[in-house]
């Protein structure tokens, strides 16, 4: 752990920007049709509960991360193996992230430049803002949520006045719930908003823990918000069988727009938002990675690992899958059920418990 | 001593990579793809024509340019089996790199979309990356679409950019036509309860003489373009035409009108007044009673009168309102009309069946398999307009009050 302070207005944005990510440029709870909106606020708040798990378990350990404490909690020898298991976790959730973001950019926008040069230019970018530690990344955090804001603002404002909005795509609603539910716990729920277990590696950071707890409900409501308005516009923009088709339903809302004959073409938008967000969500998790491989191996200088973990990152993600087909259909089907399941939910769960029924001793 | 060259070092190796020119196209390598026509050949493969802006003859893109003396487009042809293809093997012939992403016109012949329709093209359309979703799709009625694009036009110097205008401003000020784009006719074309509607073109003169600079060194042109028609498609092909009156009363239930004229008879004398639209709003609700679908439409206009051509005293509230209810007739006759023309033909062009999986989800679960067949055209279509007249121009009453009184 480094010796570094954030702020509780650097953890929200933090939050918010880690989430939005990419979850904001990919259709999110499709499964779901057109209340995919209603299944992304209900997974939203089922994730405030976790949230709420993930504080209990840091309250225990105030100062220590997540891979400092499954030590103290399941003991030696079988916390260390959660620690590393924790780590290649992050790794891969930041290589998958890369994977994705070097994707849309080419699908779109460079389509003759290897994905590999792609990645390898974002790579360079996050191991050096992880080299400068947390507090770099907390500022550059600051900075880019504002022009995220104007970003949105602004696209907010050109879809409404291009009337483009019909809101009657939206009906009917509430077709079939157990659909929507079914969404939540096997997909929404995961990617964004349980994501945010990597978030018990930079708490132990905060220098105002007391307000932790109102800081992260808040982020995750208005990350929860912002994906259900942002999905509402496409579902009313372009109706739901064509988001079922775009790969980036965003894009192809932006796309759209056609304001008096001269504002059109706005994908600009779309890539400055694909790069701010990519950007912040694997430099979390690649410094979540490398923060947490040095206090399990007693590594004095964590910055050193930059480099290395960060090639890793980079090699791991153009390895992981072939075509993006088969990367989409990993991440819908296998990854939420078998890994994040377990990683974000089971175990927090049953470390809590055990540090529970731990500290009732004591007393 | 290392540390202090590290940061220059590896400027340097950057430097190459900022300028971000991976994959660069300068502009004078490409060509800019105006409008795409597609024909199909009697062998089953495509033809391909591509009109291809010729920027040096653009009056306004270089100010006192060579602009006048040469045609501002030009032409190319190729075949293929799909029309990826078909662009392939048309850059064989261009010297440039076929640019698409200002493409704003794709035309389809008549023919083709008859017999094959449109479901197999338009993927190439959308899943490409230059293509753009907003472009605007037309037919061209009983002629080549290789034909339609290569007719000069005088105005406005690219034909793609006038046959849009045209398009748009029927559409606008006369409620004539419907400028569908490619996202909006796959929309329609995947939903269930609704079929898409294309507007249809024509060339009226020589075509031959008009692709030749003749075309633009008359006043009348040897041929002009029109807008002709909207084409109504069922399962992706091309079924029938619409034209005339229907056509407005098409645009009335679709809720398309901007500004539209409605004309009605007065006192024995055709057309004797001239109502200008400049509001309007349509509903359409449906409902089901007794297990049957039932569809109302309601229509409110707004707007002036603009040509009177008989003795009326529009000073006299009464005699608006009696005015107001013939154009309610009229309008309502107008979309009646058009709504039994379409249930003749067994297409939901207006969407009336998503309209009924809206508010009906579960009837229309019902219903959905046989909708277009049995339902749609045994519906029960109840419309209902409101029109009123909030001005009547500069005048009050017409002069020919005024000289009717002299002779009384």
């Amino acid at each position: 752990m480094e010796k570094a302070k954030i702020s509780t207005i650097q953890l929200f944005i933090l939050m918010i920007l880690f989430q939005l990510s990419n979850s904001l440029l990919i259709p999110l709870a499709m499964k779901a049709g057109r209340d995919s909106w209603l299944a992304i606020l209900i997974a939203a708040a089922v994730s405030i509960f976790l949230f709420f798990i993930y504080r209990a378990l840091y309250l225990y350990y105030p100062s220590l991360l997540l891979t400092d404490y499954t030590e103290k909690i399941i003991g030696k020898f079988l916390g260390r193996i959660l620690a590393f298991l924790y780590i290649l976790f992050f790794l891969y959730c930041a290589a998958r992230v890369l994977r994705e973001f070097g994707v849309m950019l080419l699908s779109f926008a460079f389509p003759e430049t290897p994905l590999f040069v792609a990645c390898a230019l974002m790579i360079l970018v996050v191991i050096y803002t992880v080299f400068k530690g947390i507090e770099v990344v907390a500022r550059t955090g600051e900075l880019l949520f504002v022009i995220m804001i104007m970003l949105a603002f602004f696209l907010f404002l050109l879809i409404a006045i291009s009337g483009l909005i019909d809101i009657s795509n939206l009906k009917p609603a509430f077709e079939d719930s157990s659909k929507v539910l079914n969404t939540v716990f096997t997909e929404t729920l995961y990617v964004p908003f349980g994501e945010i277990i990597v978030f018990t590696m930079i708490f132990p950071y905060l220098n105002q823990a007391k307000k932790m707890g109102k800081t992260g409900v808040a982020a995750i409501s208005i990350t929860g918000a912002a994906l259900a308005l942002t999905t509402i516009l496409n579902i009313s923009v372009l109706g739901v069988p064509l988001i079922e088709r775009s790969l980036f339903p965003l894009l192809t809302t932006i796309q759209s727009i056609q304001v008096g004959g001269f504002l059109q073409r706005l994908d600009v938008i779309f890539i400055l938002a694909l790069v701010i967000g990519g950007f912040f969500k694997v430099t979390v998790y690649t410094y979540c990675a490398v923060i947490g491989t040095a206090s399990l191996f007693n590594i004095k200088e964590p910055s050193k690992l930059a480099y290395p973990m960060g090639l890793t990152v980079l090699f791991v993600s153009m390895i992981i899958a072939s075509n993006y087909s088969e990367h989409i259909q990993e991440g819908l089907k296998i990854f939420p059920l078998y890994v994040q399941l377990p990683f974000q939910i089971i175990l927090p769960v049953f470390l809590l418990t055990i540090a529970f029924i731990k500290n009732r001793k004591k007393e | 001593m290392n540390r202090k060259w590290i940061i220059p070092f590896f400027m340097a190796i950057y430097l190459p990579l900022l300028s971000g020119c991976w994959s660069s196209h300068e502009l004078k390598d490409l060509a800019i793809v105006s409008a795409y026509a597609l024909d199909k050949n009697e062998d089953g493969t495509y033809v391909g024509t591509f009109q291809l802006i010729n920027p040096m003859n653009v009056p306004g893109a270089l100010q006192g340019g060579a602009s006048g003396q040469n045609p501002s487009i030009a032409t190319y042809t190729a075949t293929g089996g799909n029309p990826l293809e078909v662009s392939d093997n048309a850059s064989t012939k261009v010297s440039r790199d076929l640019y698409f992403a200002h493409t704003s016109l794709l035309v389809i012949s008549e023919e083709l979309a008859r017999e094959e329709g449109l479901a197999t093209i338009l993927d190439a359309m959308e899943r490409g990356l230059e293509f753009r979703t907003t472009t605007k799709i037309v037919i061209s009625r009983d002629m080549k679409a290789g034909d339609f694009v290569q007719v000069l036009t005088a105005i406005d110097q690219v034909p793609a950019e006038k046959a849009i205008k045209s398009l748009e401003f029927t559409e606008k000020l006369y409620g004539e036509n419907v400028a569908t784009d490619l996202q909006k006719f796959i929309k329609a074309a995947v939903l269930k309860g609704k079929e898409p509607l294309v507007s249809g073109f024509t060339v009226e003169g020589d075509i031959e003489k008009a692709k030749t600079m003749e075309q633009l060194q008359s006043s009348e042109g040897e041929a002009t373009i029109e807008v002709n028609g909207i084409g109504v498609f069922k399962e992706g092909k091309l079924m029938n035409w619409i034209e005339g009156d229907k056509n407005e009363g098409t645009l009335w239930v679709l809720d398309q009108i901007q500004q539209a004229p409605v004309n009605i008879d007065w006192d024995d004398k055709k057309a004797a007044i001239s109502y200008k639209v400049v509001r309007q709003k349509t509903n359409v609700e449906a409902q089901t009673k007794d297990e049957k679908p039932v569809i109302s439409v309601h229509i409110r206009a707004e707007g002036d009168l603009r040509v009177i051509e008989v003795p009326v005293n529009v000073t006299d509230p009464h005699v608006i309102f009696r005015i107001e209810q013939a154009l309610q007739q009229k309008i309502k006759d107008e979309a009646e009309a058009a709504i039994h023309e379409a249930q003749k033909t067994k297409t939901d062009i207006f969407g009336f069946g998503e309209k009924l999986h809206q508010s009906d989800p579960d009837s229309w679960k019902k219903l959905e398999p046989k909708w277009q067949d049995v339902y749609f055209p045994a519906l029960d279509v109840d419309v209902t307009v409101e029109a009123f007249i909030r001005r009547t121009g500069m005048r009050n009453n017409p002069y020919l009050f005024n000289l009717n009184k002299k002779s009384d």
